[in-house]
């Protein structure tokens, strides 16, 4: 990983890409590696998905066309780490197992959420085959329509803003954005479960026991989500201090 | 056995006909997943016929009749005898997967069946022939000698199964010298554990087998001539502190009446990883002096069973560099691994290697775990997810099955 950004960074002093706000700095013997490089806006986002390099010549539209015959002329910015051009990729989980990691370690990350997975899916599948037929259908065994599912139950729809008038704070019930309603299901999630846990329990352990009690709605993450919605409730009468 | 494909050209719409000379018992009906085989569903009704089968299944779960009409195909170990034949023997892994599929199934592969077919033949009353399973890591070497001591078990051999003798020679927090010998070292806890297991899987052996020797353990303890087996391994069991040389004891009996003519059994000597038994050891005497392996009680007795001394019985091992000390990941030829002293000592051997999954093998693996629901990702139902595990897993069995894992 270390090593395709150091590449990057190098590819950009070649090609005199790198702007004069830039927040990498090459001392002579070490390359300080930057999060966000920046690239000229010449360069082209590279395209990982395989269906679009399989249409054949003659159903491209004419603004495909365009694009490809300008992405032949033009260089394109490499690709990151955690695009692929997999069937299994979910940009979901992706985003969760960048919140999840810690000083950029994200093998120890994915690891904990596959074994999270995993988990989750053996203790669905055992129920399911101990199952009786008629109760059979009801269990849901695919680990990432519970990781999905359980998201969507600790998403909160309204949240509130600390908004200061006539010298007091008061808390306003504001809308949120879809982003920032994942954020705060994924945010909740993750420090629920590094937080109260017994100090022998593993992460990928609670975190499963979690995701699936979020799913069947109970839990400590959907409890956190409701009393949110309570306080807003119950801040009703301040609305109206919001101007946007 | 012939494969057809359907139209449409889905690979996993296979039929398979049962060859005529050959009469091949009870059929299920073919198991098609309704996700991906929409279409085709209603075309497979139409054609399937009364003896068709499940690809992957056979209902021959008997090792000693199986052939290699069953290669690729999983068969099941009945429940009964899942907890007697092995207690200890299987991958940690593996265990999990029978506990959250409710089954136990095993591949029938071609290692395992050369294995099976040679100890069929082999004459018992010349010296021990020695079998050594090797392969590259995750090959499935354990699996295959984990479906020979079924074989034996259940044509009413005994069974000596070691399931790791990498456990013997690292993380001992006991040590204890030898009260039989001055310069050797016991592992009372390994000992023990062993003896417990040796127990559940030989109950019926214990009664019958009759002590020719008179054994003293201390000043006023002995086991007589002539005595059951069982009370020698409840002795072991209880009195920790002489297990290691109850299990040289219990060996040495065992190797003795073998090949005997009144009441003979045979013996089959299984151990998991034996090139541990040469080699390095990570334990340390108080004087923070290296172990060497043949100081060690259990590792001695255990070489001395592994010579072809003795008659009526086979020796089946596995190579393992999972667990092996000081040696190289890349290392799995069993001249790497067992060392020079090693391969002297196991020399004559019979090689058995084992490779990983044909495309038959894998396919096989597939519809199993889509059979008993374990590929839950909608692609990876599909043919583009199928051709990534190939290629992410390289037809590896261990590596394929810690994929499907979280998928």
């Amino acid at each position: 990983m270390f090593i395709k950004q150091a590449e990057q960074l190098k590819l950009e002093k070649q090609h005199g890409q790198v702007d004069s706000g830039h927040q990498g700095v090459i001392r002579p013997g070490r390359v300080f590696l930057v999060r966000w490089s920046r690239y000229n806006p010449y360069y082209l986002e590279p395209e990982p998905r395989k269906e679009v390099y399989h249409i054949p010549e003659t159903e491209l539209t004419p603004e495909q066309k365009e694009e490809r015959e300008l992405k032949s002329v033009r260089p394109i910015k490499a690709a990151t780490n955690s695009v692929t051009s997999s069937v299994f990729n979910d940009p979901v989980l992706s985003k969760f197992v960048n919140m999840m990691m810690k000083d950029g370690d994200k093998i120890i990350a994915k690891g904990i959420i596959t074994q999270t997975l995993e988990n989750m899916k053996r203790k669905q599948v055992e129920k399911y085959h101990k199952a009786p037929e008629g109760k059979k259908a009801e269990i849901e065994c695919n680990p990432y329509a519970i990781f999905h599912q359980a998201l969507e139950n600790c998403k909160p729809v309204i949240g509130l803003a600390s908004i200061q008038k006539g010298g007091k704070f008061y808390q306003v019930p504001i809308p949120l954005t879809d982003n920032r309603r994942r954020f705060l299901a994924m945010k909740w999630m993750i420090t629920e479960c590094r937080d109260n846990k017994h100090r022998r329990t593993l992460m990928y352990e609670k975190l499963s026991q979690e995701l699936l009690a979020a799913f069947s709605k109970e839990g400590n993450v959907v409890k956190r989500k409701h009393e949110l919605h309570k306080m807003a409730e119950s801040n009703r009468a301040y609305a109206h201090y919001r101007w946007w | 056995m012939e494969w057809h494909q359907t139209p449409g050209n889905h690979a996993l719409c296979m039929r398979y006909h049962s060859t005529p000379a050959i009469t091949t018992s009870l059929s299920s009906p073919i198991k098609v997943p309704p996700s991906s085989c929409g279409q085709e569903a209603v075309g497979m009704e139409l054609e399937t016929r009364p003896e068709t089968l499940s690809i992957f299944r056979t209902q021959e779960n008997d090792p000693a009749c199986q052939s290699e009409q069953h290669l690729g195909q999983y068969y099941t170990v009945p429940p009964s005898h899942f907890h007697t034949v092995f207690p200890h023997g299987l991958p940690p892994r593996y265990q999990q997967q029978v506990k959250t599929f409710n089954e136990g199934c095993v591949m029938v592969r071609q290692p395992a069946l050369e294995l099976i077919s040679h100890l069929k033949r082999a004459d018992y009353s010349k010296p021990t022939m020695r079998y050594l399973l090797y392969g590259v890591k995750g090959s499935g070497k354990t699996m295959s000698l984990c479906h020979t001591v079924h074989y034996c078990s259940t044509q009413g051999w005994l069974v000596l199964h070691i399931p790791d003798a990498h456990l013997w020679v690292k993380n001992c927090k006991e040590l204890l010298p030898s009260s039989y010998h001055a310069s050797r070292f016991d592992q009372p806890i390994q000992a023990s554990n062993w003896l417990r297991n040796f127990r559940t899987t030989n109950e019926h052996f214990l009664s019958k087998i009759k002590l020719r020797q008179r054994y003293v353990w201390t000043k006023r303890e002995s086991t007589e001539e002539g005595r059951p087996l069982g009370e020698l391994v409840d002795m072991g069991v209880s009195r920790v502190k002489s297990s290691s040389d109850v299990v040289g004891a219990v060996l040495k009996e065992l190797r003795l009446q073998a090949g005997g003519t009144e009441g003979g059994f045979r013996l089959a000597v299984a151990v998991d990883g034996v090139n541990g038994l040469w080699g390095r050891t990570t334990l340390k005497k108080e004087d923070k002096s290296p172990v060497a392996p043949e100081e060690l009680t259990l590792v001695h007795n255990l070489r001395k069973m592994i010579n072809n001394d003795w008659c009526g019985g086979a020796v089946i091992a596995t190579l393992s560099q999972t667990g092996s000390l000081y040696a190289p990941s890349s290392a799995y030829l069993p001249q790497e691994l067992l060392g020079e002293e090693g391969f002297d000592s196991m020399d004559p051997f019979v090689p058995v290697p084992v490779s990983l999954y044909s495309e038959k093998e894998f396919e096989s693996c597939y519809l199993y775990y889509l059979d008993r629901h374990w590929l839950q990702h909608p692609h990876s139902r599909t043919e583009e997810g199928k051709k990534e595990l190939i290629f992410l897993s390289n037809r590896n069995p261990s590596v394929l099955e810690r994929l499907c894992a979280f998928l």
